[in-house]
């Protein structure tokens, strides 16, 4: 597991109140929202804000690829890679 | 008024069953909060996330009496609602810093009776009340209006949260944090009578003093208010 999944998958579980859930449990595949880990779209709100402050990334909830971004631990690795190294 | 409570349940740190809450009475003290959180198991930890300790309490002392009560109108009473979470929101307004949605949905006087209504899949009529010193009896007197309009049991639940110390010597109605759920139906049990008077404060929260009478401690009870004098007996214990 690289540094960035961990430190993505320990934010969920932080900002979002995952009590009782480790790293260990959120694979990086697993869909977060509806199917899957079961999120819904107060959790969408509050994960953007997280993501937001800890990696300095404005998110624009209106852009259509926010959906694909915010799909699993992998693809929101990605965006912030992304926004890194841009 | 007259009413019946069929079962009550009550929760403070450290106190939880009748026996906890008959020794409370026996010797009425402050209790230390240690921060304790009252078990609500019964609900999956996705569902439980979002409770803070003010819902956690409502939800641990009310559940049990609406397990077998489906559907069940409820009054919430709380005078100081979620005021942790409506300073924490906001303390972030101050440092410019952006709101918590999850802080912003919850902090709302009537979203906990609205987590209950979705978790127990229940759409009874439900209030959400804030009130000073005789708010347990303003409450009774709506759970009333309900049982008169034909329900056939009504959930009442009081819920204090301690302040947080910004608050200090400016909230001094929560001497700890409690919850108190009573199922009303109707009957002629309890009686409550509103008369002209006045009388001293009462040296703990009314619906803590009600419970040296549910325990049947004591036959009945005065409260006094602004000139309200309530009381509360029981004509056919």
């Amino acid at each position: 597991m690289s540094d960035l999944h961990l430190e993505i998958k320990n934010l969920i579980i932080e900002a979002l109140g995952l009590e009782d859930m480790t790293p260990a449990d959120l694979p990086s595949d697993l869909t977060l929202f509806g199917e899957g880990l079961g999120l819904d779209s107060v959790d969408a709100l509050e994960l953007g804000l997280a993501i937001q402050k800890r990696f300095g990334i404005k998110i624009d909830a209106e852009a259509k690829d926010t959906r694909t971004h915010f799909a699993n631990v992998a693809s929101l690795a990605a965006f912030v890679s992304a926004h890194q190294a841009a | 008024m007259q009413f019946d409570i069929d079962q009550w349940r009550a929760w403070a740190p450290g106190l939880d069953s009748a026996e906890d809450w008959r020794a409370w009475c026996a010797a009425p003290r402050r209790l230390i909060d240690a921060q304790q959180q009252p078990d609500v198991g019964f609900l999956p930890a996705l569902q439980r996330r979002r409770l803070s300790r003010l819902a956690r309490m409502m939800f641990h002392v009310a559940w049990p009496l609406a397990a077998d009560h489906p559907p069940l109108p409820l009054v919430f009473l709380s005078r100081h609602g979620e005021t942790p979470r409506t300073l924490a929101i906001l303390t972030d307004l101050a440092r410019d810093e952006p709101l918590s949605p999850t802080q912003f949905s919850l902090s709302v006087h009537n979203a906990i009776i609205g987590l209950w209504s979705i978790l127990r899949q229940d759409t009874s009529e439900m209030t959400a009340l804030a009130a000073e010193g005789d708010g347990l009896e303003q409450a009774v007197l709506d759970a009333c209006g309900l049982l008169a309009d034909g329900a056939p049991a009504v959930l009442l639940v009081v819920a204090e949260e301690a302040p947080p110390a910004l608050f200090d010597g400016h909230i001094d109605d929560v001497p700890f944090p409690y919850a108190v759920a009573l199922r009303l139906s109707a009957g002629q049990g309890w009686s409550l009578a509103l008369e002209n008077g006045d009388g001293p404060r009462a040296d703990w929260p009314h619906s803590l003093n009600l419970l040296r009478c549910l325990l049947g401690l004591q036959p009945s009870l005065r409260h006094h208010w602004k000139r309200r004098q309530w009381t509360w007996s029981r004509p056919h214990p």
